[in-house]
C-alpha cells in the first residue's frame, strides 16, 4: 500500500489536500514548542539589569550558577532522588507487572490497566495534598500506628515523603509499561526454557528480563524523567531543603525575576535528560541490534 | 500445584497493595471532604457539607472554574484538531522526513513540565502573548496534541484500507471523502480525544501556573491554597476535580472501546 | 487476436506502471468491448489488481494511455470517473446502514434524497435483500454484504463495473450462487464487467474473455475454451493446471504429422510449422486423454502406473507416472471411472489422437 501511495504522491507536485493536513502541526509545534525551547536556551545567555531582561550573549549566568555550591547540591540531590525513585519503582512494579503479564487473563489485564490509567487524569496536586495529611505527624498513618503503640514517625519533609510522592507519580506508568513489554515476550521461549530445566527464578533472569529489556528500560526512563522534573513532591512532601532543580527554577523565576538563571538550570536539566535518554535507549537496543 | 497457588495469592495481594497505594490519596481526599475536622485525620469527626458550601459560595472558585472550563474545552478542540490532522497525515501519506515530523509531534510529553513552563513563559512574554487565558490554551494544546494524535491514529489503524478509495470511487472528492468517510469513522476516537485532552488540561497546574498571569485555573488555585496551610477546602475542590476528570476519562474510554463490528461479522 | 465483438469501451495502449523500482505492469495493450465480461486472472503479484486500480484512477499509469469510451483517462481523478468497483474487502461503510451505503454514490452525484432512497431500495430489492435495507452492514451475512456492495456500485448505472476478487471471502456454495447472480446481472444490464480473480473456476464460468497475466504482462487473451484447449505458452498451460505438458525433439515430418521423441516415449502430433530437428513442447488436456487397461491402436500411447486420484465434484483427476517418471494427468467423469477397475500401482495405457495435442511455440 505504501509504495502505491508514494507513486501517487510523486505525480502531483503540490498537493493542497495533503498539505492542509500535514502543515498545521509543523507550524504549531515550531511556533509554540521548538520556539520556546530554543528561546529558553538563548535566554540562558541574557542579562538582567534593574529587573529587566536584556538580550545579550554572555556566559555570566552559567558561570554564576556553576560556581554556586547550592546549585550543585541541588543537582546531585535531584539526580540521586530521581535515580532512587527509578530503582524503587522498577523493583516494586516488577512483581505486579509479571503477574499481570503472565498470570491473569487478557480481560483482567485490560481492566487492571484501565484502573491504572485513571490516576493520570486525576489531579496529581490533590493526591499529593492528600498524602500530606496522611503522612503528617498527626495524620492517618500515625493515628493508626498510635493504636498499636507505635510512633509517631516523622514522614513529612523527609526523603521518604518525596519518594512517596514520586511513586504516586510514576508507579502506575511503570507498571503499565512493564506489563506491556512482558506481555509481548514470546510465551514459547519461556516454555522452552522451562523444558530445558530452567528454574522459575532463572527463567525470569535469563529469559524473560533480557527479552523484555527494551520495555523495562523505557519504563525506567520515563520514571526518571518524571521524577527528575517534578517539583510538587519534593516541595510539599520533601520540605524542599535543599531544593531540587525544579524548585530552584520556580524560586529563581518567581521570586528573583532571574529568568536567565532559571533557564540555565532548565538547560542543564534538559542536557542531563537527553544524555540519560540516549544512554538508556542505547542500552535498551544494544543486544537487539546485534542479534 | 499448591506452590503456584500460594504464589498466585501472593501476587494478587501484592497487586492489591499497589492499588491501595495508588488509590488511597484519592479515596482519603474524598472522605475528608465530608469530614468536619479542620485537620483531616482519623478518627473521623462528623459528616458535613461545610467544605462544599464554602467553595460553592466562593466567587474566586467560580471564577477559576470558569477559566478552567474555558481553557480545557478550547484546548480539547485545538489539540484534537491538530492531532487528527497529524494522525491522518501519518496514516495516509509517506513523505520525506516523516521520522523527524512524528518526533516533533510526539516529543512534548517527554519534556518535564517545569521546563516547558519556563520556556513558554519566557517565549510568550517575548512575543507578547503572556498572562492571557489563550496563553494557557496554547501551552496545553502543545502538551496534549500528542495524546489526541495517538488516540486517533489507533482508530485509523482499524480502518479498511480501501474505505477512503471506495468513497472516491463512488464519486467523492478527497475533501468529500474526508467529510463522509474518514470523519464519521473516526468519530468515536475524536470524542475520546476531546474528553482526554480536556481532562489532562483540566488537571494541569505547572504550566498553567507559570503562564496564566491573573487567570487562575482550578489546579493553580488549589496550589495556592495548599502552599503553606492545610485547608480541607482542597479536598472538596479536589473531589470535584476528580469527578470531573473521571467522568471525562470514562466517557473517553467508552468511545475508545468502540470497535468496528465488521470484523466479527465476516 | 481476440478483438472484441462490439465497439471498444476500454482501451489500454502500451500501459506501464512502475512503483519506484518495481515494475507492476509492463507495456500492456488491451481492448475491452461494450457489454463484455472480461476476467483478468493470474497469480498474486502479476499486475492484475494494479491494472484494475488504473482503470478506477486509483493509480496513474507511468507510461501509455488509458481510454474509456474514447476519452483519455490518464489524469482524471477517481471521483470524476464512472468506474465503480466491488472491492475484495467489500469496503462497505461501517457507520452507514445497507440503504445508506447504496445511496452513497447517488448522494455524491447530488441526487435528491427521496429519489436516492427510492433507487437504493429498488436495487436492494432487485438483489433480494430489500428487507435488510435499514440494517447495520456489520450485522449482515457475507453473502448479504456482497449484495450490498454490488448494489452500491450499480445504483449509479455505470457503463463499466470493476470487480476485484469480489467472491474470495465467501464460502464455496455462496460463490456458485453469486456467480450466477453476477452473470445474470451482467447480461440483463448489458454493461461491461472487468473481473479480477485468481480463481480459474470463477473466470472460466463467467467471462466472455479471459486475460491471463504473468509478471506484469499478458500471457494470453482468449475465450475460456481457447485458454483451456490452446494455451499460448507454457505459463498458461501450467497455470490452467489440467494439461499434460511434453517437451521433445521433432525427428520426422511426414504427411502433415510430426514425430516427437520425448523422455517418456515417441509421440505423433499434427506437424503445422514444425521442422525436423526442432525442439518443441506440446500439451494435451487431461480430459482428452483416454485411459484403458489394454494397449490401443491410437497414434499416441504411453504405459503408466497409477499414483493417486483426486475428486472434485463429479470429476476425477488421475495422476499417473510413465516409466521414466514423467507425470501424466487424466480427467474423467466419476461414472466413467466406475467402469474401470483400478487401484494404486496398476498399469494402464494412456492414448490420444494426434489432433488432441496442441503445440506451444517457443517453449
Amino acid at each position: 500500500m505504501n509504495t502505491q501511495k508514494k507513486s501517487t504522491q510523486k505525480k502531483r507536485r503540490f498537493n493542497l489536500y495533503a498539505m492542509v493536513w500535514r502543515t498545521p502541526i509543523i507550524v504549531w509545534q515550531l511556533l509554540f514548542f521548538v520556539g520556546p525551547l530554543l528561546f529558553m536556551i538563548a535566554m540562558s545567555f541574557f542579562l538582567v539589569k534593574n529587573y529587566r531582561m536584556i538580550e545579550a550573549f554572555e556566559m555570566k549566568n552559567w558561570i554564576k550558577m556553576f560556581s554556586k555550591n547550592y546549585f550543585w547540591d541541588s543537582y546531585y540531590l535531584t539526580f540521586g532522588l530521581a535515580s532512587l525513585s527509578t530503582i524503587i519503582a522498577t523493583v516494586i512494579a516488577f512483581p505486579a507487572s509479571f503477574a499481570l503479564a503472565f498470570k491473569v487473563s487478557d480481560n483482567v489485564r485490560r481492566w487492571v490497566i484501565f484502573l491504572l490509567i485513571i490516576p493520570f487524569f486525576t489531579s496529581y496536586l490533590v493526591r499529593i495534598f492528600s498524602w500530606y495529611v496522611i503522612l503528617a505527624e498527626s495524620g492517618v498513618i500515625n493515628a493508626m500506628l498510635s493504636y498499636v503503640g507505635l510512633g509517631p514517625y516523622t514522614m513529612l519533609n523527609t526523603m521518604f515523603g518525596t519518594l512517596v510522592g514520586y511513586m504516586t507519580l510514576c508507579l502506575p506508568l511503570v507498571v503499565i509499561l512493564q506489563t506491556f513489554s512482558l506481555a509481548n515476550v514470546d510465551k514459547n521461549l519461556i516454555q522452552a526454557a522451562k523444558n530445558l530445566g530452567c528454574s522459575p527464578i532463572k527463567t525470569i533472569y535469563s529469559v524473560i528480563i533480557p527479552l523484555a529489556k527494551t520495555g523495562l528500560i523505557v519504563a525506567a526512563l520515563f520514571c526518571f524523567i518524571l521524577s527528575f522534573g517534578d517539583f510538587v513532591s519534593p516541595y510539599y512532601l520533601g520540605g524542599s531543603k535543599p531544593p531540587t532543580l525544579p524548585i530552584l527554577i520556580i524560586d529563581t523565576t518567581k521570586s528573583g525575576q532571574q529568568w536567565p538563571r532559571a533557564a540555565v538550570v532548565a538547560v542543564v536539566m534538559m542536557a542531563t535528560l537527553i544524555t540519560i535518554a540516549f544512554a538508556a535507549l542505547a542500552l535498551a537496543y544494544k543486544k537487539r541490534a546485534s542479534r | 500445584m499448591k506452590e503456584s497457588n500460594t504464589l498466585k495469592w501472593f501476587l494478587w495481594i501484592y497487586i492489591g497493595l499497589i492499588f491501595v497505594f495508588i488509590f488511597s490519596p484519592i479515596i482519603f481526599s474524598m472522605i475528608f471532604s465530608f469530614n468536619s475536622a479542620r485537620f483531616p485525620t482519623i478518627p473521623l469527626e462528623s459528616f458535613t457539607w461545610h467544605w462544599y458550601e464554602t467553595i460553592w459560595n466562593d466567587s474566586d472558585v467560580w471564577q477559576a472554574a470558569k477559566t478552567s472550563v474555558i481553557v480545557s474545552s478550547c484546548t480539547a478542540v485545538i489539540a484534537t484538531a491538530l492531532g487528527f490532522a497529524t494522525a491522518y497525515s501519518d496514516f495516509r501519506y509517506n513523505f520525506r522526513f516523516k521520522g523527524p515530523y512524528l518526533a516533533l509531534v510526539l516529543l512534548p510529553p517527554t519534556i518535564p513540565l517545569i521546563i516547558l513552563a519556563l520556556a513558554m513563559l519566557a517565549w510568550f512574554s517575548k512575543i507578547g502573548t503572556s498572562g492571557q487565558i489563550y496563553s494557557i490554551v496554547i501551552a496545553h494544546s502543545v502538551m496534549t496534541a500528542p495524546f489526541a494524535m495517538a488516540i486517533i491514529r489507533l482508530r485509523l489503524n482499524q480502518i479498511d484500507e480501501n474505505l477512503e478509495a471506495a468513497a472516491w470511487n463512488l464519486g467523492a472528492s478527497e475533501w468529500r471523502a474526508m467529510k463522509e468517510v474518514i470523519l464519521p469513522f473516526c468519530k468515536p476516537a475524536i470524542v475520546s480525544s476531546l474528553c482526554l485532552t480536556a481532562a489532562v488540561s483540566f488537571d494541569e497546574f505547572a504550566v498553567a501556573w507559570f503562564v496564566s498571569g491573573l487567570n487562575k485555573t482550578i489546579p493553580v488555585m488549589i496550589m495556592e491554597i495548599v502552599t503553606g496551610n492545610i485547608d480541607p477546602r482542597v479536598n472538596a475542590i479536589g473531589t470535584f476535580v476528580f469527578i470531573t476528570s473521571m467522568t471525562l476519562v470514562i466517557i473517553a474510554q467508552i468511545f475508545f472501546m468502540t470497535r468496528p463490528k465488521e470484523a466479527s461479522a465476516q | 487476436m481476440s478483438n472484441p465483438q462490439s465497439e471498444p469501451l476500454v482501451e489500454l495502449e502500451s500501459v506501464v506502471k512502475r512503483f519506484d523500482d518495481f515494475v507492476a505492469v509492463k507495456s500492456m495493450d488491451l481492448t475491452i468491448g461494450k457489454g463484455e465480461f472480461v476476467a483478468i486472472m493470474g497469480p498474486s503479484g502479476c499486475g492484475k489488481t494494479t491494472t484494475l486500480r488504473m482503470l478506477a484512477g486509483l493509480e496513474q499509469p507511468t507510461e501509455g494511455e488509458i481510454r474509456i469510451g474514447g476519452e483519455l483517462m490518464n489524469d482524471v481523478p477517481p471521483h470524476d470517473r464512472d468506474t465503480p468497483m466491488v472491492w475484495q474487502s467489500l469496503a462497505l461503510f461501517p457507520f452507514l446502514n445497507a440503504r445508506e451505503n447504496v445511496e452513497f454514490g447517488l448522494k455524491m452525484r447530488k441526487v435528491p434524497a427521496a429519489e436516492r432512497k427510492k433507487r437504493a431500495l429498488e436495487w436492494l430489492d432487485r438483489l433480494g435483500i430489500g428487507e435488510f435495507a435499514e440494517r447495520n452492514v456489520a450485522t449482515l451475512s457475507g453473502g448479504q454484504r456482497q449484495r450490498v456492495a454490488l448494489a452500491r456500485s450499480l445504483v449509479t448505472e455505470p457503463k463499466l463495473l470493476l470487480l476485484d476478487e469480489p467472491l474470495s471471502a465467501l464460502d464455496a456454495h455462496l460463490v456458485i450462487r453469486m456467480q450466477s447472480v453476477l452473470t445474470k446481472l451482467q447480461r440483463e444490464l448489458g454493461i461491461t464487467f472487468v473481473y479480477v480473480t485468481h480463481s480459474q473456476s470463477e473466470a472460466f464460468a463467467m467471462a466472455d474473455r479471459v486475460v491471463i497475466m504473468s509478471q506484469g504482462e499478458i500471457a494470453q487473451i482468449g475465450s475460456s475454451r481457447d485458454i483451456y484447449r490452446e494455451p499460448a505458452n507454457r505459463f498458461v498451460a501450467e497455470f490452467v493446471g489440467r494439461n499434460n505438458i511434453i517437451s521433445g525433439k521433432v525427428v520426422k515430418v511426414t504427411k502433415g504429422k510430426a514425430e516427437v521423441i520425448a523422455a517418456s516415449g515417441t509421440y505423433v502430433v499434427e506437424a503445422g510449422d514444425l521442422l525436423e530437428g526442432q525442439e518443441t513442447t506440446f500439451v494435451i488436456s487431461a480430459d482428452l486423454v483416454q485411459i484403458t487397461r489394454e494397449a490401443t491402436k491410437s497414434e499416441n500411447s504411453v504405459q503408466c502406473s497409477l499414483i493417486s486420484e483426486e475428486f472434485i465434484g463429479s470429476v476425477v483427476t488421475l495422476f499417473l507416472e510413465a516409466a521414466d517418471g514423467t507425470e501424466f494427468k487424466v480427467q474423467l467423469q466419476e461414472r466413467e471411472l466406475s467402469t474401470l477397475d483400478h487401484g494404486a500401482g496398476d498399469e494402464f495405457y494412456l492414448s490420444w489422437p494426434a489432433k488432441s495435442a496442441h503445440i506451444i511455440d517457443g517453449a
